[in-house]
Protein backbone atom coordinates (compact mmCIF):
# COMPACT_ATOMS: atom_id res chain seq x y z
CA UNK A 1 0.00 0.00 0.00
CA UNK A 2 1.30 3.59 -0.96
CA UNK A 3 0.64 6.52 0.95
CA UNK A 4 1.36 9.67 -0.21
CA UNK A 5 3.03 12.51 2.26
CA UNK A 6 0.85 14.50 3.68
CA UNK A 7 -1.18 11.04 5.06
CA UNK A 8 2.02 9.83 6.65
CA UNK A 9 2.51 13.48 7.86
CA UNK A 10 -1.10 13.38 9.58
CA UNK A 11 -0.33 9.87 10.70
CA UNK A 12 2.10 11.54 12.68
CA UNK A 13 0.16 14.15 13.76
CA UNK A 14 -2.36 12.04 15.17
CA UNK A 15 -4.72 12.99 12.82
CA UNK A 16 -6.03 10.60 11.03
CA UNK A 17 -8.79 8.71 11.83
CA UNK A 18 -8.91 5.23 14.31
CA UNK A 19 -9.16 2.99 10.99
CA UNK A 20 -6.25 4.29 8.78
CA UNK A 21 -4.08 4.74 11.91
CA UNK A 22 -4.35 0.96 12.38
CA UNK A 23 -3.62 0.47 8.97
CA UNK A 24 -0.60 2.08 8.55
CA UNK A 25 0.87 1.57 11.78
CA UNK A 26 0.20 -2.39 10.76
CA UNK A 27 1.88 -1.19 7.10
CA UNK A 28 5.04 0.11 9.32
CA UNK A 29 5.83 -2.93 10.75
CA UNK A 30 6.82 -4.78 7.56
CA UNK A 31 7.66 -1.54 5.56
CA UNK A 32 11.17 -0.14 6.83
CA UNK A 33 10.74 2.78 4.33
CA UNK A 34 7.57 3.69 5.21
CA UNK A 35 8.44 3.88 9.26
CA UNK A 36 11.16 5.76 8.03
CA UNK A 37 9.14 8.24 6.20
CA UNK A 38 6.93 8.35 9.52
CA UNK A 39 9.92 8.86 12.03
CA UNK A 40 11.39 11.84 9.43
CA UNK A 41 8.01 13.53 10.21
CA UNK A 42 8.66 12.64 13.93
CA UNK A 43 12.14 14.33 14.14
CA UNK A 44 11.28 17.67 12.31
CA UNK A 45 8.16 18.44 14.78
CA UNK A 46 10.50 17.70 18.02
CA UNK A 47 13.28 19.57 16.30
CA UNK A 48 10.67 22.51 15.54
CA UNK A 49 9.32 22.26 18.25
CA UNK A 50 12.19 21.83 20.85
CA UNK A 51 13.89 25.16 19.31
CA UNK A 52 11.04 27.26 20.32
CA UNK A 53 10.74 25.40 23.92
CA UNK A 54 13.41 27.97 25.27
CA UNK A 55 11.35 30.80 24.66
CA UNK A 56 8.59 29.58 27.00
CA UNK A 57 11.76 30.20 29.62
CA UNK A 58 13.08 33.35 28.91
CA UNK A 59 11.68 36.51 31.23
CA UNK A 60 8.95 38.27 29.75
CA UNK A 61 9.41 41.85 28.76
CA UNK A 62 7.58 44.05 31.31
CA UNK A 63 5.89 46.18 28.70
CA UNK A 64 3.68 42.93 27.86
CA UNK A 65 2.82 42.04 31.05
CA UNK A 66 1.47 45.92 31.53
CA UNK A 67 0.05 45.44 28.31
CA UNK A 68 -1.79 42.19 29.49
CA UNK A 69 -2.63 43.61 32.97
CA UNK A 70 -4.14 46.90 30.97
CA UNK A 71 -7.70 45.65 31.72
CA UNK A 72 -7.25 45.39 35.46
CA UNK A 73 -5.49 49.17 35.60
CA UNK A 74 -7.21 51.02 32.95
CA UNK A 75 -5.20 54.19 34.02
CA UNK A 76 -1.90 52.63 32.26
CA UNK A 77 -3.31 51.69 29.26
CA UNK A 78 -4.68 55.07 27.59
CA UNK A 79 -6.71 53.33 24.68
CA UNK A 80 -8.10 50.54 27.05
CA UNK A 81 -11.63 49.91 26.57
CA UNK A 82 -13.64 51.66 29.49
CA UNK A 83 -16.42 50.58 31.76
CA UNK A 84 -18.88 47.99 30.67
CA UNK A 85 -16.71 47.17 27.50
CA UNK A 86 -13.97 45.29 29.15
CA UNK A 87 -16.71 42.64 30.09
CA UNK A 88 -15.45 39.25 30.02
CA UNK A 89 -17.70 35.96 29.06
CA UNK A 90 -19.18 33.61 30.95
CA UNK A 91 -17.72 30.42 32.12
CA UNK A 92 -18.70 28.67 28.99
CA UNK A 93 -15.99 30.58 27.47
CA UNK A 94 -13.11 29.54 29.32
CA UNK A 95 -13.67 25.75 27.93
CA UNK A 96 -10.43 24.55 26.80
CA UNK A 97 -12.58 21.87 25.07
CA UNK A 98 -10.57 18.65 25.15
CA UNK A 99 -8.56 16.33 27.29
CA UNK A 100 -5.07 17.77 28.55
CA UNK A 101 -2.36 16.50 26.62
CA UNK A 102 1.25 17.66 25.89
CA UNK A 103 0.18 20.64 25.24
CA UNK A 104 -1.90 21.29 28.10
CA UNK A 105 1.21 20.56 30.42
CA UNK A 106 3.75 22.69 28.18
CA UNK A 107 1.28 25.55 28.91
CA UNK A 108 1.31 24.98 32.33
CA UNK A 109 4.96 24.82 32.45
CA UNK A 110 4.83 28.07 30.65
CA UNK A 111 2.24 28.93 33.63
CA UNK A 112 4.90 28.07 36.23
CA UNK A 113 7.51 29.47 34.64
CA UNK A 114 5.61 32.69 34.63
CA UNK A 115 4.64 32.47 38.05
CA UNK A 116 8.63 32.36 39.04
CA UNK A 117 9.46 35.34 36.42
CA UNK A 118 6.69 37.51 37.66
CA UNK A 119 8.06 37.44 41.05
CA UNK A 120 10.97 40.22 39.59
CA UNK A 121 9.39 41.39 36.03
CA UNK A 122 6.08 42.45 37.40
CA UNK A 123 7.61 45.47 39.10
CA UNK A 124 4.47 48.39 38.37
CA UNK A 125 1.66 46.36 39.28
CA UNK A 126 -2.21 47.65 39.49
CA UNK A 127 -3.33 47.74 43.13
CA UNK A 128 -6.22 46.14 40.97
CA UNK A 129 -5.08 42.98 40.17
CA UNK A 130 -5.35 40.10 42.37
CA UNK A 131 -1.45 38.94 41.82
CA UNK A 132 1.27 41.51 42.35
CA UNK A 133 4.67 41.90 43.13
CA UNK A 134 6.18 42.87 46.16
CA UNK A 135 9.69 42.36 47.78
CA UNK A 136 10.88 39.83 45.47
CA UNK A 137 7.37 37.76 46.15
CA UNK A 138 4.20 37.15 44.40
CA UNK A 139 1.41 38.13 46.76
CA UNK A 140 -2.51 38.32 47.03
CA UNK A 141 -4.42 41.17 46.63
CA UNK A 142 -7.86 42.50 46.34
CA UNK A 143 -10.91 39.94 45.85
CA UNK A 144 -8.09 36.92 46.04
CA UNK A 145 -6.81 38.37 49.56
CA UNK A 146 -10.03 39.13 51.19
CA UNK A 147 -11.23 35.11 49.99
CA UNK A 148 -7.91 34.09 51.81
CA UNK A 149 -8.55 35.96 54.74
CA UNK A 150 -12.03 35.37 54.80
CA UNK A 151 -13.25 32.96 52.84
CA UNK A 152 -13.63 28.99 54.41
CA UNK A 153 -13.91 25.85 52.34
CA UNK A 154 -17.16 24.69 54.56
CA UNK A 155 -19.05 27.52 53.90
CA UNK A 156 -18.38 29.35 50.19
CA UNK A 157 -20.82 28.88 47.95
CA UNK A 158 -20.05 27.49 43.93
CA UNK A 159 -20.40 31.04 42.54
CA UNK A 160 -17.61 32.81 44.73
CA UNK A 161 -15.12 33.42 42.05
CA UNK A 162 -12.26 32.60 44.42
CA UNK A 163 -12.63 28.92 45.29
CA UNK A 164 -10.54 28.00 48.26
CA UNK A 165 -9.68 24.26 48.56
CA UNK A 166 -6.95 22.95 51.23
CA UNK A 167 -6.41 25.06 53.84
CA UNK A 168 -3.06 23.46 55.97
CA UNK A 169 -0.15 24.30 58.04
CA UNK A 170 3.15 24.00 56.66
CA UNK A 171 6.70 22.78 58.03
CA UNK A 172 7.28 26.16 59.47
CA UNK A 173 4.19 26.59 61.04
CA UNK A 174 2.84 29.25 59.01
CA UNK A 175 -0.71 28.70 56.92
CA UNK A 176 -0.79 27.79 53.31
CA UNK A 177 -4.62 27.49 51.42
CA UNK A 178 -4.74 26.44 48.06
CA UNK A 179 -7.21 28.55 45.93
CA UNK A 180 -8.77 28.53 41.83
CA UNK A 181 -9.73 31.39 40.43
CA UNK A 182 -12.66 29.48 38.62
CA UNK A 183 -13.23 32.10 35.84
CA UNK A 184 -9.87 32.78 35.06
CA UNK A 185 -9.07 28.90 35.09
CA UNK A 186 -6.30 29.28 37.30
CA UNK A 187 -4.76 28.15 40.32
CA UNK A 188 -2.62 28.20 43.01
CA UNK A 189 -1.09 28.24 46.72
CA UNK A 190 -1.34 30.82 48.85
CA UNK A 191 0.78 31.18 52.03
CA UNK A 192 1.04 33.34 55.63
CA UNK A 193 4.48 35.11 55.52
CA UNK A 194 4.51 38.98 57.73
CA UNK A 195 1.02 39.49 57.61
CA UNK A 196 0.31 38.72 53.43
CA UNK A 197 -0.38 35.97 51.28
CA UNK A 198 2.84 35.03 49.27
CA UNK A 199 2.34 32.52 46.62
CA UNK A 200 4.24 30.75 45.67
CA UNK A 201 2.96 28.47 42.90
CA UNK A 202 0.48 29.69 40.13
CA UNK A 203 -1.19 26.87 37.49
CA UNK A 204 -3.52 27.12 34.76
CA UNK A 205 -6.45 25.05 35.64
CA UNK A 206 -8.22 21.90 34.08
CA UNK A 207 -11.49 23.65 32.76
CA UNK A 208 -14.13 21.57 31.67
CA UNK A 209 -17.68 22.56 30.20
CA UNK A 210 -19.00 25.73 32.38
CA UNK A 211 -15.71 26.00 33.65
CA UNK A 212 -13.45 24.58 35.94
CA UNK A 213 -14.95 22.25 38.05
CA UNK A 214 -15.47 23.18 41.45
CA UNK A 215 -14.46 19.53 42.82
CA UNK A 216 -11.71 19.20 40.33
CA UNK A 217 -8.17 18.04 41.69
CA UNK A 218 -5.77 21.06 41.85
CA UNK A 219 -2.85 21.07 38.59
CA UNK A 220 0.01 18.57 39.79
CA UNK A 221 2.42 22.08 39.98
CA UNK A 222 -0.16 23.06 43.09
CA UNK A 223 -0.35 19.50 44.44
CA UNK A 224 3.51 19.48 44.43
CA UNK A 225 3.87 22.79 46.42
CA UNK A 226 1.42 20.99 48.80
CA UNK A 227 3.06 18.30 49.15
CA UNK A 228 6.28 20.16 49.42
CA UNK A 229 4.78 22.23 52.33
CA UNK A 230 2.27 20.24 54.23
CA UNK A 231 3.05 19.34 57.86
CA UNK A 232 0.21 16.48 59.35
CA UNK A 233 -3.34 16.74 57.52
CA UNK A 234 -5.19 19.49 55.90
CA UNK A 235 -7.64 21.39 58.82
CA UNK A 236 -11.24 19.76 59.09
CA UNK A 237 -13.46 22.88 59.00
CA UNK A 238 -13.38 23.84 62.98
CA UNK A 239 -9.72 23.91 62.23
CA UNK A 240 -10.00 26.20 59.33
CA UNK A 241 -12.16 28.43 61.39
CA UNK A 242 -9.86 28.82 63.96
CA UNK A 243 -7.06 29.57 61.99
CA UNK A 244 -9.40 32.68 60.53
CA UNK A 245 -10.18 33.91 63.86
CA UNK A 246 -7.00 33.99 64.76
CA UNK A 247 -5.73 36.06 61.72
CA UNK A 248 -3.89 33.18 60.31
CA UNK A 249 -0.92 34.31 62.62
CA UNK A 250 1.70 31.27 63.16
CA UNK A 251 1.80 29.55 66.29
CA UNK A 252 3.23 27.07 67.23
CA UNK A 253 0.87 23.96 67.82
CA UNK B 1 -17.10 45.27 36.03
CA UNK B 2 -13.50 45.27 38.21
CA UNK B 3 -13.66 41.32 38.92
CA UNK B 4 -14.07 40.18 35.11
CA UNK B 5 -10.80 43.10 34.33
CA UNK B 6 -9.20 41.28 37.07
CA UNK B 7 -10.01 37.71 35.75
CA UNK B 8 -8.69 38.70 31.46
CA UNK B 9 -5.60 40.22 32.94
CA UNK B 10 -4.69 36.97 34.54
CA UNK B 11 -5.98 34.73 31.63
CA UNK B 12 -3.62 37.42 29.24
CA UNK B 13 -0.64 37.06 31.51
CA UNK B 14 -0.81 33.64 31.53
CA UNK B 15 -0.44 33.21 27.76
CA UNK B 16 1.86 35.59 27.51
CA UNK B 17 4.85 32.58 27.32
CA UNK B 18 2.85 31.01 24.47
CA UNK B 19 1.54 34.26 22.95
CA UNK B 20 5.53 35.42 22.84
CA UNK B 21 6.63 31.88 21.43
CA UNK B 22 4.15 32.22 18.29
CA UNK B 23 5.24 35.37 17.43
CA UNK B 24 8.92 34.29 17.77
CA UNK B 25 7.76 31.96 14.77
CA UNK B 26 6.64 34.20 12.24
CA UNK B 27 10.08 36.81 13.52
CA UNK B 28 13.66 35.61 13.24
CA UNK B 29 14.31 38.53 16.44
CA UNK B 30 12.62 38.34 20.04
CA UNK B 31 12.45 42.23 19.48
CA UNK B 32 10.38 42.03 16.72
CA UNK B 33 8.14 39.04 18.10
CA UNK B 34 7.31 41.17 21.06
CA UNK B 35 6.50 44.38 19.33
CA UNK B 36 3.93 42.31 17.65
CA UNK B 37 2.44 40.36 20.74
CA UNK B 38 1.94 44.13 22.79
CA UNK B 39 0.02 45.03 19.42
CA UNK B 40 -1.67 42.08 19.27
CA UNK B 41 -2.14 42.62 23.09
CA UNK B 42 -3.92 45.97 22.32
CA UNK B 43 -5.81 45.23 19.82
CA UNK B 44 -7.64 42.19 21.37
CA UNK B 45 -8.14 45.04 24.10
CA UNK B 46 -9.74 47.36 21.85
CA UNK B 47 -12.19 44.51 20.54
CA UNK B 48 -12.84 42.36 23.83
CA UNK B 49 -16.73 43.07 22.83
CA UNK B 50 -15.90 40.92 19.56
CA UNK B 51 -14.84 38.00 21.51
CA UNK B 52 -17.18 35.73 21.16
CA UNK B 53 -19.07 33.60 24.09
CA UNK B 54 -18.05 29.77 24.19
CA UNK B 55 -15.09 31.01 22.35
CA UNK B 56 -11.54 30.07 23.27
CA UNK B 57 -9.52 32.79 24.79
CA UNK B 58 -5.99 31.40 23.46
CA UNK B 59 -7.69 30.86 19.50
CA UNK B 60 -8.68 34.43 19.59
CA UNK B 61 -5.69 36.01 20.57
CA UNK B 62 -3.28 33.91 18.17
CA UNK B 63 -5.96 34.59 15.44
CA UNK B 64 -5.26 38.02 15.98
CA UNK B 65 -1.27 37.69 16.34
CA UNK B 66 -1.36 36.08 13.03
CA UNK B 67 -3.70 39.76 11.80
CA UNK B 68 -1.00 41.89 13.13
CA UNK B 69 1.42 40.22 11.97
CA UNK B 70 0.17 39.57 8.32
CA UNK B 71 -0.65 43.64 8.29
CA UNK B 72 3.08 44.53 9.22
CA UNK B 73 4.51 42.38 6.63
CA UNK B 74 2.00 44.47 4.40
CA UNK B 75 3.09 47.13 5.66
CA UNK B 76 6.58 47.06 5.02
CA UNK B 77 5.64 46.03 1.45
CA UNK B 78 7.42 42.30 1.48
CA UNK B 79 10.21 43.32 2.18
CA UNK B 80 12.36 40.18 2.38
CA UNK B 81 14.12 39.47 5.10
CA UNK B 82 17.96 39.36 5.15
CA UNK B 83 19.60 37.14 6.99
CA UNK B 84 21.81 39.00 8.70
CA UNK B 85 22.57 38.23 13.00
CA UNK B 86 20.04 39.76 14.73
CA UNK B 87 19.64 41.62 18.02
CA UNK B 88 19.84 38.48 19.84
CA UNK B 89 23.51 38.04 19.38
CA UNK B 90 26.34 36.52 17.14
CA UNK B 91 25.73 33.29 15.29
CA UNK B 92 25.86 30.70 18.19
CA UNK B 93 28.57 28.52 17.74
CA UNK B 94 26.65 24.99 16.87
CA UNK B 95 27.18 22.44 19.19
CA UNK B 96 24.71 19.45 19.68
CA UNK B 97 22.28 19.87 21.63
CA UNK B 98 22.93 23.61 22.24
CA UNK B 99 19.44 25.33 22.81
CA UNK B 100 20.48 28.42 21.40
CA UNK B 101 22.05 27.31 18.83
CA UNK B 102 18.92 25.02 17.77
CA UNK B 103 16.39 28.10 18.12
CA UNK B 104 19.10 30.37 15.55
CA UNK B 105 18.99 27.61 12.56
CA UNK B 106 15.59 26.73 13.09
CA UNK B 107 14.34 30.26 12.90
CA UNK B 108 16.52 31.01 9.94
CA UNK B 109 15.20 28.09 8.00
CA UNK B 110 11.88 29.33 9.11
CA UNK B 111 12.17 33.00 8.02
CA UNK B 112 12.63 31.33 4.39
CA UNK B 113 8.94 30.17 4.49
CA UNK B 114 6.54 31.72 2.52
CA UNK B 115 4.10 33.63 5.06
CA UNK B 116 1.21 30.49 4.65
CA UNK B 117 3.33 28.07 5.75
CA UNK B 118 5.27 29.75 8.28
CA UNK B 119 1.33 30.05 10.32
CA UNK B 120 0.44 26.29 9.54
CA UNK B 121 4.16 25.54 10.79
CA UNK B 122 4.10 28.02 13.95
CA UNK B 123 0.44 26.70 15.20
CA UNK B 124 0.55 23.25 14.65
CA UNK B 125 4.50 22.02 14.85
CA UNK B 126 5.25 24.84 17.89
CA UNK B 127 2.04 25.78 19.51
CA UNK B 128 0.83 21.83 19.10
CA UNK B 129 -2.70 22.77 17.96
CA UNK B 130 -4.60 20.19 15.93
CA UNK B 131 -5.34 20.56 12.28
CA UNK B 132 -8.65 21.50 13.09
CA UNK B 133 -7.63 24.65 15.74
CA UNK B 134 -5.39 25.94 13.28
CA UNK B 135 -7.49 25.75 10.43
CA UNK B 136 -9.70 27.57 12.63
CA UNK B 137 -7.22 30.31 13.88
CA UNK B 138 -6.00 30.79 10.52
CA UNK B 139 -9.91 31.51 9.13
CA UNK B 140 -9.14 28.48 6.05
CA UNK B 141 -10.11 24.79 5.61
CA UNK B 142 -8.74 21.96 6.60
CA UNK B 143 -7.51 20.64 3.22
CA UNK B 144 -5.54 24.26 2.84
CA UNK B 145 -4.09 24.05 6.25
CA UNK B 146 -2.54 20.40 5.44
CA UNK B 147 -1.58 21.24 2.39
CA UNK B 148 0.57 24.09 3.83
CA UNK B 149 1.83 22.71 6.68
CA UNK B 150 2.88 19.72 4.31
CA UNK B 151 4.91 22.19 1.78
CA UNK B 152 6.33 23.76 5.09
CA UNK B 153 7.93 20.58 6.54
CA UNK B 154 9.17 19.70 3.39
CA UNK B 155 10.79 23.23 3.12
CA UNK B 156 12.45 23.57 6.96
CA UNK B 157 13.20 19.79 6.55
CA UNK B 158 15.46 20.21 3.10
CA UNK B 159 16.79 23.51 4.71
CA UNK B 160 17.67 21.98 8.10
CA UNK B 161 19.02 19.13 6.76
CA UNK B 162 21.19 21.07 3.90
CA UNK B 163 22.93 22.60 6.96
CA UNK B 164 24.44 19.23 7.96
CA UNK B 165 23.16 17.28 11.26
CA UNK B 166 25.15 19.37 14.00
Amino acid sequence: MNYDDETLMAYADGELDAALTAEISAAMETDPVLAQRVERHRVLRTQVAGAYATVLEQPIPERLLAAANAPAAPRLAGDSPRGEVAQFPGRAALTEGRPWGGREWLALAASLVLGMLLSWQFLSPSERSMVVASNGALVARGALARALDSQLASTQRAEDPVQIGLTFRSQDGSYCRSFTLTRAATAGLACRASGQWRIPVTASAAASEGGVRQAAAPPSAVVSAIEARIAGDALDAPGEETARLGGWDARPE
Amino acid sequence: MTADAEEISVRLVALLPRLRRFARTLSRSQHDADDLVQLALERALRSLDQFREGANLASWLFGIVKNAWIDSCRARGRRQEVPLPDDSGEHPAISPGDSEASLWSVSEAMSKLPEDQRLAVGLVLVEGMSYKEAAAVLEIPIGTLTSRLARGRSALAATLSAEGPA
